[in-house]
């Protein structure tokens, strides 16, 4: 166990983690520089590679003889990088001793980094700061800068970081050097009743699903019998090993080490992360802390585009759960858009991977709505409802009051857009909570925001009004009561279901001015004036109205002109089966998703 | 009903909004009409014997065929095939070709139905649709046409051509109406790809009228030939009682037709073909004794259904019994919610089993049909 080293890499988007978990396994001769042209072995979904983020977490285990003589065997953990998978990250930091800290030396450290930087330091894992990107040319301006933050940040010396360039290959054997010498080994007992760590699951089409586990204390080996701590399931081990580029089978991991099992577990669902795994023989009595059930904070409907195709749709969701235990999904039905799905989601970029996934993986063509939270909504008779879908909001004479869920973000910036952030807080009706300098020139601000004011275009504007300078990191807060109120639109005075949102009374004039005006746009000419308004309860607070096509008929079809007509006509038909129908109003299925895209 | 159209690919000028197949040489039409008889042998070899109840002969401009060589055709025509005794023998003819001895000629060789390219009485419209005729031959023709015997004559009118207004639509419809056509067919100008009009509207050089000014351009043509006795049973065709086209009917009623000559498009049941759109392929096929086809499809009963729905619904209307009987739907049934909302804003009248367009539903035509073809679908 003195040999092992369990460590992970905490950096921002883009500082270079991935090349740099690239660069060590090429060091360690864990694949070769043939292997490296694919680049960045880490990030196996396509997707990932595309967003240049890491969603999902993997490990890796790695042989290197270090100078002192002796032999190592480092498990690198991967972690995600992106803010709606922060329990994951917590989770996967638990199975490590320590941690690489990449920050890249033209940009300076980042929010998302702080965040999993601080989780890590409570955690009590030993931080080794390395500076990357130092053969950059811009680099000579600010490096100094960085490293001051980087000191100022964890109070480390000088000496204590590493100056490196994965790129080029610069300071990988420090890194790995220090990894052996500061990192400490794993404390454990193997002998001790089993406790394993689940920090990752995946669904294997054959196997069930795969675990990956960091063993804290005691053994596996395969036929044991397993024991869940969190949802009680029981499983027996039909295979335990490590990881190398590919699973190696050893049959047994113990105190210390990294690796995966199976066990014919059809569900990802039983194998939840953050989950303590024991044996039954000689169960643990002490389950590894910070467990919690991961939920979603920001649902949508998700339905068919062609209403046919519901059972289908039923059916992909279920398959993509299998590796994505954390979304939800519950039927739903509309007026507007028929049968389908009201879906939950850790946050938004998690919710834009299920429906990009649903897309190109399941071949699925969806409709989705506005996104939104989960309201808690206390009625007069002092009855607790939770509201996820807007159009089931009780009516207004039956609530008493309506809670919605607060986040506490952190934002940094260089100093100059410290007036731009306040405002575009204050516009979302957020409350600074506290604010420091990092250095004199970047600042890092605390806001409380109501995460429904989050939820659309956010991240977008705040890149956008800095330039792209600022980074962002939150964590759920709690509910807190607000002045909420249901705003439906009608179309030619039907409502759609679909289409009603909750917003805060200050802001309903201006959302409904804005969301008619866009609804305007994106609904074609019909043969009918179409009115388009917005409500509260029977109040009208905007409206707009669409006139009526004028003509639309080809004068000529004779003998010649058929094909080509019935082609045009078979064109339009698909069209018209693809809109949604109100009433008399045909409505484009991004008409439902027209909030996101307001201004 | 069974029809068969003949194209006769050449003319004079061509006309810049035209998208049929012609071409200017007309020094090639004696060896055309040679192998256009090639061509009608070919297809008698698998002729059925089913009576043709119309012939058209389209264009181009067939006028420029000399009333020998229709006539040789007809009569070659007769001597392969059955024809109904009350058969509609359609020409087109252009305003600015006919004498009174060609017309003569014409209704000797059997042909007892003319169609003048009018278009307009204005000569700037004239101008900018490259007609050569001008605004007094369309009097004459339809003088020269009586005088010949024709009592079955249409006139195309067009409409929505830039720098027309309603006034000089107004006065074409009132010119048009004087000279008692039979039929007229009025159609709003179609910027055709390809055609030598759209290469202008792409580059600038022309400007459609503004839909509005169609729409109502379309309904001052729908009401003043209404008052004057002409009904409308399609998007674009006006008649008196009992003159309606039958030869379009055939198309519009998704009958059969078997057609003849470079371009055309037959359809036989559930197989449509169409000629190659080239003179010299047409006639190098032909007279290697293979039948000129460029292509053909098959219809599968979705397309027969699409074609069904929207082609009736163009003209006089949807049979419920007929779609029952064919394709075993429930029209009614399927066409809601929407068929009320229809019927209520006056779009669809629903009489007699019959679901037609009104007038304003001819305005909106494509909309409904594609709507209609959607709904039928399922």
């Amino acid at each position: 166990m003195q040999n092992y080293r369990n460590f992970c890499i905490i950096a921002h988007i883009d500082h270079g983690k991935s090349t740099l978990a690239d660069r060590l396994l090429e060091r360690t001769g864990r694949v070769s520089a043939r292997e490296m042209t694919m680049n960045q072995i880490l990030d196996d979904n396509p997707l990932e590679q595309e967003r240049g983020i890491t969603i999902k977490l993997h490990a890796i285990q790695m042989d290197y003889a270090a100078k002192d003589g002796s032999s190592y065997k480092l498990n690198l953990i991967d972690t995600p990088g992106h803010v709606d998978f922060s329990y994951e990250v917590s989770r996967s930091l638990s199975a490590c001793e320590g941690a690489l800290l990449v920050v890249d030396a033209t940009q300076g450290v980042e929010a998302q980094t702080i965040s999993n930087l601080f989780m890590a330091i409570e955690q009590g894992l030993e931080i080794i700061p390395v500076i990357n990107k130092i053969d950059l040319p811009s680099a000579v301006t600010t490096i100094e800068s960085v490293k001051q933050q980087v000191m100022d940040l964890i109070g480390c010396k000088e000496d204590d970081m590493i100056l490196a360039s994965a790129k080029a290959g610069i300071g990988i054997d420090e890194i790995l050097e220090a990894v052996v010498a500061r990192v400490p080994p794993p404390k454990g007992d193997p002998k001790a009743p089993l406790r394993a760590l689940i920090y990752d699951s995946v669904f294997d089409a054959y196997r069930g699903v795969i675990v990956y586990v960091r063993v804290i204390d005691g053994t596996m080996r395969e036929k044991d019998k397993i024991l869940f701590m969190a949802t009680g399931q029981t499983y027996e081990l039909d295979e335990v090993g490590v990881l190398y580029m590919q699973r190696q089978r050893t049959g047994e991991l113990s105190a210390g080490n990294v690796g995966y099992f199976t066990a014919a577990i059809r569900k990802l669902q039983d194998s939840k992360v953050g989950d303590t795994v024991t044996l039954m023989s000689n169960p643990t009595t002490n389950p590894i802390e910070g467990f919690r059930e991961v939920k979603p904070m920001v649902f949508s409907g998700i339905y068919p585009a062609d209403s046919d195709d519901f059972e289908d749709l039923r059916e992909a969701l279920g398959k993509l759960s299998l590796n994505d235990s954390a979304i939800t999904f519950e039927p739903e039905s509309s007026s507007a858009l028929g049968f389908g799905f009201r879906c939950g989601f850790l946050g938004l970029l998690h919710m834009e991977i299920v429906q990009e996934r649903l897309e190109r993986e399941f071949n699925q063509t969806i409709v989705t709505t506005v996104p939104n939270v989960r309201y808690q909504v206390v009625t007069t008779r002092e009855e607790v409802l939770w509201v996820d879908n807007p159009a089931q909001l009780p009516n207004p004479t039956l609530i008493n009051e309506i809670l919605e869920p607060y986040i506490r973000a952190q934002i940094i910036a260089p100093s100059e857009y410290v007036g731009t952030i306040m405002k575009l807080c204050m516009d979302r009706r957020g409350t600074m909570m506290g604010q420091s300098y990092l250095s004199a020139d970047r600042v890092d601000m605390t806001f409380e925001l109501p995460l429904a004011e989050v939820v659309f275009d956010f991240y977008d504007k705040l890149k956008s009004n800095t330039r792209g300078y600022a980074s962002l990191d939150y964590e759920y807060a709690d509910y807190k009561p607000g002045q909420l109120v249901r705003m439906d639109i009608l179309l030619n005075g039907e409502q759609v279901d679909a289409l009603s949102s909750i917003v805060h009374r200050q802001k309903a004039h201006e959302w409904g001015k804005r969301l008619c005006s866009k609804l305007r746009e994106l609904i074609p000419r019909q043969m009918f004036e179409v009115a388009i308004q917005a409500a509260i309860g029977s109040k009208i607070i905007a409206r707009e109205s669409i006139s009526a096509m004028r003509k639309n008929v080809l004068a000529k079809c004779y003998g010649g002109d058929i094909s080509r007509k019935r082609k045009l006509i078979e064109k339009q038909k698909e069209g018209k089966k693809r809109m949604k129908q109100v009433g008399k109003v045909e409505i484009p299925q991004e008409a439902f998703h027209a909030v996101l895209s307001l201004d | 009903m069974f029809g068969l159209y003949l194209h006769i690919p050449f003319c004079e000028k061509k006309c810049s909004y035209c998208d049929f197949y012609s071409i200017e040489s007309t020094e090639h039409i004696q060896r055309f009409v040679e192998t256009l008889k090639r061509e009608i042998d070919l297809r008698a070899a698998t002729y059925d014997g089913t009576a043709f109840t119309s012939v058209f002969f389209g264009g181009g401009t067939p006028s420029l065929l000399h009333p020998d060589e229709i006539m040789v055709i007809t009569t070659l025509l007769r001597s392969h095939f059955v024809f109904s005794d009350d058969c509609e023998w359609t020409m087109e003819c252009n305003p600015g070709t006919v004498t009174l001895e060609r017309l003569e000629g014409y209704r000797r060789s059997g042909i007892n139905r003319l169609s003048f390219g009018v278009q307009s009485f204005q000569p700037a419209e004239l101008e900018f649709l490259d007609r050569i005729h001008n605004a007094d031959q369309a009097a004459v023709s339809m003088h020269l046409a009586r005088r010949a015997g024709f009592d079955n004559v249409n006139m195309d009118l067009m409409f929505a051509v830039p720098g027309q207004t309603i006034e000089t639509l107004r006065d074409n419809l009132r010119r048009m109406i004087e000279l008692q056509p039979d039929h007229i067919s009025a159609y709003s100008l179609i910027y055709e790809h390809g055609t030598p009009l759209y290469a202008d509207l792409l580059k600038g050089r022309v400007t459609p009228l503004p839909e509005e000014v169609d729409a109502e351009m379309y309904h001052l043509v729908i009401s003043t030939l209404r008052q004057h006795g002409y009904h409308q049973y399609e998007v674009s065709n006006f008649a008196r009682p009992g003159r309606e086209c039958r030869h379009n009917l055939t198309y519009w009623h998704g009958e059969p037709y078997l057609s003849v000559g470079p371009s055309a498009h037959g359809f036989l049941g559930t197989t449509r073909y169409w000629n190659y759109r080239s003179l010299s392929a047409w006639t190098d096929h032909v007279m290697k004794g293979a039948l000129p086809e460029a292509n053909h499809e098959h219809l599968s009963a979705s397309d027969l259904l699409t074609e069904h729905v929207f082609l009736h619904l163009r003209a006089d209307g949807l049979r419920l019994a007929e779609v029952q009987r064919r394709f075993g739907l429930d029209v009614r049934q399927r066409l809601q919610p929407d068929l009320t909302y229809w019927i209520e804003a006056g779009f669809v009248n629903d009489h007699n089993d019959v679901l037609s367009l009104t007038a304003e539903g001819y305005r909106v035509c494509d909309e409904i049909s594609s709507k209609a073809a959607a709904r039928m679908a399922g």
